[in-house]
């Protein structure tokens, strides 16, 4: 009997044991929570700087960079004393947010690269490409024959079958090239500049 | 004896098993772009379960909701799908 009553002892002993280590897993919510905190203090000097260069509506997504910088190391300075490692985790995560952003505004609109790098994408399959660019160009002969039949109206009329055909190349490329999609994305406002200006889209085309 | 007997009983098929990877691969990456296709042109499918190659970007596809198109690109260049 006392060897089955030792037994079961370790075995609640066990038990018991394991429950103070689910209780022990709280901290690490809480470590993550941690860095809510520390959220404030991240958008507070962006909010600063911005105020201080310029009202410029544009210039707050350029920013960022440059000075999420300053409040990781200072976040990193405040790190030691709590649990270190999800905090870094977190700022790492913040940290890449901001270049994501700012890297589509940086660069213009280069439709070449675009065109190319749509042909060289492997998001999307061989029959597929040639759906698109069938589509793409049954679009642009609409634009052409806007353009050439003389009417002085607007272009709005092509804006929702635009929309609709950048609609599809993102959902087509949002899971499999997201950096690409967002490329496209960021520039659907200066493509469609370029399109509904007669002169623009003469020189491409 | 009887231990090699075994292995290779258990090795082999597992051999024939994991030998042709990558014709598996192309095909699902075919499903994946016909389902794309046929979804592009609006074409009710949900998504492509099976193709059977007819001929170089011919192709007969058949959907989860049971219809069948004949994926292919036609003369003029244009990628077009028949409902059969």
């Amino acid at each position: 009997m006392k060897p089955a009553m030792r037994a079961v002892g370790i075995f609640l002993f066990a038990l018991v044991a394991g429950c103070a280590e689910l209780r022990k897993a709280p901290p690490s919510p809480i470590a993550q929570s941690e860095p809510q905190p520390s959220a404030p203090q991240v958008p507070e000097p962006q909010a600063s700087e911005p105020q201080a260069a310029e009202p410029h509506v544009s210039e707050p997504q350029v920013l960022p960079p440059p000075v999420t910088t300053p409040p990781a190391a200072a976040a990193h300075a405040k790190a030691p004393p709590k649990v270190s490692v999800p905090s870094v985790a977190v700022q790492s995560q913040k940290n890449e947010k901001p270049v994501a952003v700012t890297k589509p505004l940086e660069t213009p609109l280069d439709v070449a690269a675009l065109q190319a790098r749509l042909r060289d994408t492997k998001a999307i399959g061989v029959l597929t490409k040639l759906a698109l660019k069938n589509q793409v160009d049954d679009l642009l002969k609409k634009f052409r024959a806007h353009y050439q039949s003389g009417q002085k109206t607007g272009v709005a009329a092509l804006r929702q079958p635009y929309d609709m055909l950048v609609l599809k190349v993102l959902s087509l490329l949002q899971d499999t090239d997201p950096s690409l999609a967002r490329t496209i994305s960021a520039s659907r406002e200066a493509i469609w500049s370029i399109l509904a200006d007669r002169e623009k889209f003469n020189s491409l085309t | 004896m009887i231990a090699r007997t075994l292995a290779a009983a258990l090795v082999i098929p597992f051999a024939a098993l994991f030998a042709e990877p990558s014709p598996a691969a192309d095909d699902v990456s075919l499903l994946k772009d016909l389902t794309s296709v046929i979804a592009l042109l609006g074409l009710p499918c949900g998504q492509v379960v099976s193709a059977k190659r007819q001929a170089d970007n011919d192709h007969l596809a058949t959907c989860s909701n049971g219809n069948r198109y004949r994926v292919f690109v036609n003369a003029e260049g244009r990628v077009v799908a028949q409902k059969r």
